[in-house]
């Protein structure tokens, strides 16, 4: 099947959307079909391929700079594909229910295909451009879809916030995909990983050719590992700031702003998940650059563990689980990070697939009950998730697999990247040690706050929560939800994803971090918030995210729009005053010149023309001699 | 004392056509005095000036290698007093076109002229003046034709009988014998130091190489140059300019304007042309210091005039200065892109003044929304104000000025290049201020439309003026072929 397909359904399904937006009936038929379809292409040609299928593009000659716009699907990408589309069909479904009275549903579902289409460019493309494409798509179209509710300021803030802030980070993103674009002259994945990678393997068959190493280096001409280095920097700079990473983590709690629908499609599938899907990608180089992936592997580390700390403090449940997006990002970035020389990172892409799955779960499930308790506050929450059983079961295998208990689609994931950062910390030339400890300690917070959600979700409450009434699609597509997350971590079994056996004794070992995380959040006893019990007084700044919000103002904003008012006021005070100056000048010149000429008397132009005469005379006799 | 070997009746005719018509005029009038208000003296003129151009424009489509020559004198000096190429005959049709038009305005005159005759007559003895001084090779013929020429035009400024015109006449003459009299000196140190009467550029290579003939050659450019650039009004010697301009009639204004600097341009062509190849930088100097004054001044005294003929006065004197910008490369390509230059002025100027004469209007303020109230009139000098300042639609503007500027920058005269894209801005802004006057939205006060229907024979020039900016400006190689 061409890869095309899977990027042409949903934006085909986009491009008609907008057009029939007027029409409720029609445009919820048409995203629904629109995702499904394209979930049913990803599910076939994921089950029924075997090796790579590449798609061509319009190869375009760009100077000396070969685009071919080619897109690839293997295996992983297709499960990654496969997981994608099912969550956006599980978004699109949801929307039909959660936004049927809202007046811009059209508009919410076209964006929807649209923003899932960009998703899935960037996980099908094997071309630097066509990435960058779906990568900006995805900022646009998650501006719109946090700002939905756009007569509400705080939408409009947290839409303006997140387009801002990841703009800012898709600078280093977008320079350093061209600075690696130009060094290979080309824009193809392929021709850029072997531009970029060369020497090893060219020292290698050299060697191997039977040529001194001396000669095989100099024949090798390497590409410089420095500039190397700084370009992937670039471009881990931009994925720390779509994947919402210190510093640019701010952004993502604040777009709780948008509907539920769209916060699991941005937080399970999407928008935040794509940096991972683009390094991976980039991991042959990334595997020879230490310095990038120590840069990465510190930006993650203290990205987990923060998040973790914010998500357990928070007041607001939907906020939690945002922090806790934060955290797992930083999980799969970890696994890239930790993933040296001949270690694949596709247990990051695993982590992806099983968080897409649980996240989108418990995103939908909150969303239900906060519906019914008019409000996502731990307080409104607190025992409304115990008002039907599938909530409840919603709830509990959600907050299982995040907390990362073993068997559940959660737990396989992680305690695969628990075994890469050992593999990492063993190899010792990467951020392995400090990934490790980060992901341990980690482990045991993110155990603490999934069993404070769940206590807070279920708690028994003296008045009987209602559940509302929900069309039979809400229940029927969480059971589908909760199924895979219980049984999703099979897909180790088909071996689309690279990954190693993991030994009993990990298993062992999560549990016991798991263990320990849920002790501690035990410790106040089954009836209580552990949050009021254990960090009282984090609370009130865990809700404001640390006051980063403040700090991004001090030191981005202000130096920026004081560095204007400075340019602003050089262009029309200094640069344009020498233009003006040549207006005023020229204008006086020529009051001076019809001054002269006020007297026009047979005798002043005879003393002109007498006088100009011996001028000329002089200078032509003194410029002869 | 030589006897000439041969007179070539038909290679004079340019020349002749005006002569017949001072006959023609002169008999008619002597033979019926008055006749129907001696209205006919005026086409009678125009008739036989547009028949000489059109005997002059024979001469435009040869074969620059072998010009029209008569006139000749035995061997061994061989050389002709007339020698006529596509250049000169391109400028002669020019001179007598300008003419023709200034006939015209001058027809359409209100109050009707009462001295038809006289007009006519002057006017023809100047135009015959201008076609011969274009052709003649020899420092005589030149000095007379120039003269011819001039003084006719003089009395013409005069003829108004209005006090400020015998003011502006008298500073118009009182210039002009100060430039005859540096053009005789220039003419005896030529010959002086040439020892030729005769423009030939191997005399002027003879007496270049000797230094102390050299100092006498310069001299004589010099004063030769200060003569000719009065009559093209270059500073310094521009000062009589607006004050004749605006003080005599549109008709005659027209003929100073255009048929004039095509003469005294015509003059210079031939001195510089006599020079090329020999001459060196102070000759350069000689020239480019009036031309970049010219340029500068003209343009930036333009800027503030609101007064439309004064305005068209100081940008006599700026494209005055472009005209001679070429000539500092002192090449071929320098004489051909001034002979251009000066053809498209004075095809622009003469629309200008035909616009004014339609219109009766005489100030900027006049002219508000003419291109709504009298789109022909309005569009006509929109188009004209365009060419004058190098932009498109007026591509023959443009293309005129690249070659103009394209000269000395060959030949690495950078400083007068330099003047000259100062000028080009500034110019842009002279001309675009009235551009957008006439483009605007006309005033609560303003007529509808001026006596169009009167002036048949001024709009009859308007028509014919802007056909030729028209194609020039769609097929700028039709100016150019007709060049060399």
């Amino acid at each position: 099947m061409n890869p095309w397909l899977l990027v042409v359904v949903p934006a085909v399904a986009a491009g008609l959307g907008v057009a029939v937006r007027r029409d409720d009936r029609i445009a919820q038929v048409l995203a629904v079909l629109g995702a499904g379809a394209t979930l049913l292409l990803a599910l076939v040609a994921w089950i029924g391929q075997s090796g790579t299928v590449i798609g061509f593009g319009p190869a375009l000659p760009v100077g000396e700079l070969q685009v071919p716009l080619g897109v690839t699907s293997d295996p992983t990408r297709l499960a990654v594909a496969t997981v994608v589309a099912l969550v956006a069909t599980a978004v699109q479904l949801y929307s039909t229910w959660y936004l049927r009275t809202d007046d811009r549903y059209g508009q919410f579902a076209a964006t929807v295909s649209l923003f899932s289409a960009a998703m899935l460019l960037v996980v099908v493309s094997s071309d630097l451009v066509l990435t960058i494409v779906g990568w900006e798509l995805m900022g646009w179209c998650s501006y719109l879809l946090i700002g939905h509710w756009s007569r509400r300021p705080s939408a409009r803030r947290a839409a303006l916030k997140a387009f801002l802030v990841t703009r800012v980070a898709d600078i280093g993103f977008v320079l350093g995909l061209v600075g690696l674009a130009a060094g290979a002259r080309s824009t193809d994945l392929g021709t850029v990983l072997e531009a970029w990678d060369r020497p090893t393997q060219c020292i290698d068959t050299a060697v191997a050719g039977g040529s001194v190493l001396g000669d095989a280096l100099t024949a090798c001409a390497a590409p410089d590992a420095r500039l190397r280095a700084v370009l992937l920097a670039l471009v881990v700079v931009g994925v720390l700031g779509k994947s919402a990473q210190v510093p640019f983590q701010d952004w993502l709690a604040d777009a709780m702003e948008g509907p539920t629908p769209a916060s699991a499609l941005i937080h399970a599938a999407t928008m935040v998940a794509a940096g991972t899907v683009v390094l991976t990608g980039l991991h042959p180089l990334l595997e020879d650059s230490p310095s990038a992936r120590w840069f990465l592997g510190v930006a993650v580390s203290v990205t987990m563990l923060l998040a973790a700390l914010l998500a357990f403090a928070q007041s607001d449940l939907k906020r939690m689980l945002a922090w806790s997006t934060v955290s797992q990002v930083s999980v799969m970035l970890a696994a890239v990070a930790v993933a040296g020389p001949g270690v694949d990172p596709d247990a990051g892409l695993l982590h992806l697939w099983s968080h897409a799955i649980f996240k989108s779960l418990l995103f939908l499930a909150i969303g239900w009950a906060a519906v019914a308790a008019g409000g996502t506050a731990a307080t409104a929450l607190r025992g409304s998730g115990a008002a039907t059983p599938v909530l409840r079961a919603a709830f509990l295998v959600g907050f299982l697999s995040l907390a990362g208990v073993p068997l559940v689609v959660g737990g396989v994931s992680k305690e695969h990247v628990l075994s890469s950062a050992w593999d990492g910390a063993v190899a010792a030339d990467g951020p392995g040690v400090l990934v490790l400890v980060a992901l341990v300690l980690t482990s045991a917070v993110t155990a603490a706050y999934s069993t404070r959600g769940y206590l807070v979700l279920t708690a028994h409450v003296r008045r009987r929560p209602e559940a509302g009434r929900v069309p039979p699609t809400v229940p029927g597509l969480l059971w589908v939800l909760v199924v895979l997350t219980v049984f999703g971590g099979l897909v180790v079994l088909t071996g689309s994803f690279a990954v190693h056996r993991v030994s009993l004794l990990w298993l062992l070992l999560t549990v016991l971090v798991v263990g320990v995380g849920v002790a501690v959040a035990l410790r106040g006893g089954f009836d209580r918030d552990p949050a009021e019990v254990l960090a009282r007084r984090l609370v009130p700044h865990a809700d404001r995210g640390l006051g980063v919000d403040a700090l991004y103002r001090r030191l981005v904003a202000r130096p920026v729009l004081r560095l204007a008012r400075v340019v602003a006021f050089v262009d029309t005070e200094v640069v344009d005053a020498y233009v003006r100056g040549t207006a005023v000048a020229a204008r006086a010149a020529g009051w001076a010149g019809q001054r002269a000429h006020r007297r026009e008397r047979p005798s002043a132009g005879v003393g002109l023309v007498l006088g100009a005469v011996v001028v000329l005379g002089l200078v032509g006799v003194l410029a002869w001699s | 004392m030589s006897t000439l070997v041969t007179v070539d009746w038909l290679v004079l005719a340019p020349a002749l056509a005006p002569v017949l018509g001072v006959v023609l005029v002169l008999v008619g009038d002597a033979v019926s005095p008055a006749r129907r208000g001696g209205r006919w003296a005026l086409p009678v003129a125009a008739v036989v000036l547009v028949a000489g151009a059109v005997l002059a424009l024979r001469g435009s489509l040869l074969d620059p290698a072998t010009p029209l020559r008569t006139l000749c004198l035995p061997a061994p000096d061989g050389a002709c007093l007339w020698t006529a190429g596509p250049r000169t005959s391109t400028l002669q049709a020019g001179v007598l076109l300008a003419a023709a038009a200034a006939l015209a305005v001058h027809h359409d005159a209100r109050p009707r002229l009462r001295d038809t005759t006289v007009t006519a007559t002057l006017l023809l003895a100047a135009t015959t003046g201008g076609v011969a001084v274009a052709a003649a090779r020899d420092l005589g013929t030149w000095l007379v034709a120039l003269e011819l020429a001039t003084v006719p035009a003089v009395a013409l400024v005069v003829l108004r009988g209005t006090r400020a015109a015998a003011h502006g006449g008298l500073s118009l003459l009182v210039t002009s014998l100060a430039s005859f009299a540096l053009l005789v000196l220039g003419a005896g140190l030529w010959l002086t130091a040439t020892g030729d009467a005769a423009f030939s550029p191997e005399s002027v290579a003879a007496a270049w190489a000797d230094p102390e003939r050299r100092a006498v050659l310069v001299l004589a450019v010099t004063a030769l140059v200060s003569g000719v650039g009065f009559k093209l009004s270059l500073v310094p010697f521009h000062a009589w300019t607006p004050q004749a301009y605006a003080t005599t009639d549109l008709g005659t204004t027209l003929f100073l304007a255009a048929a004039s600097k095509l003469s005294a341009a015509a003059a210079l062509l031939v001195v510089v042309e006599a020079l090329v190849g020999s001459a060196g930088s102070v000759v350069v100097v000689l020239l480019g210091l009036p031309a970049a004054a010219s340029l500068l001044l003209g343009t930036v005294v333009a800027l503030r005039q609101d007064d439309a003929v004064r305005l068209l006065a100081w940008s006599t004197i700026a494209q005055a200065g472009w005209v001679v910008v070429p000539l500092t490369a002192l090449s071929s390509d320098g004489l051909r892109a001034s002979a251009g230059y000066v053809l498209t002025y004075a095809a622009a100027t003469a629309v200008a003044f035909g616009v004014l004469a339609r219109t009766g209007a005489r100030s900027l303020a006049a002219t508000r929304g003419l291109l709504r109230r009298d789109p022909l009139a309005g569009g006509a000098l929109a188009l004209a104000l365009l060419v004058l300042a190098g932009l498109p639609p007026g591509v023959v503007g443009l293309v005129v000025k690249v070659l103009a500027v394209a000269a000395p920058v060959a030949e690495g005269v950078w400083p007068v290049a330099a003047a000259a894209v100062v000028a080009v801005v500034l110019g842009i802004a002279v001309y675009l201020r009235w551009v957008a006057v006439l483009v605007a939205r006309p005033g609560e006060g303003d007529e509808p439309a001026h006596e169009g229907s009167r002036a048949r024979s001024t709009t009859v020039v308007v028509v014919l003026g802007t056909a030729v900016l028209l194609v020039t400006s769609a097929l700028p190689h039709a100016l150019l072929g007709g060049l060399g």
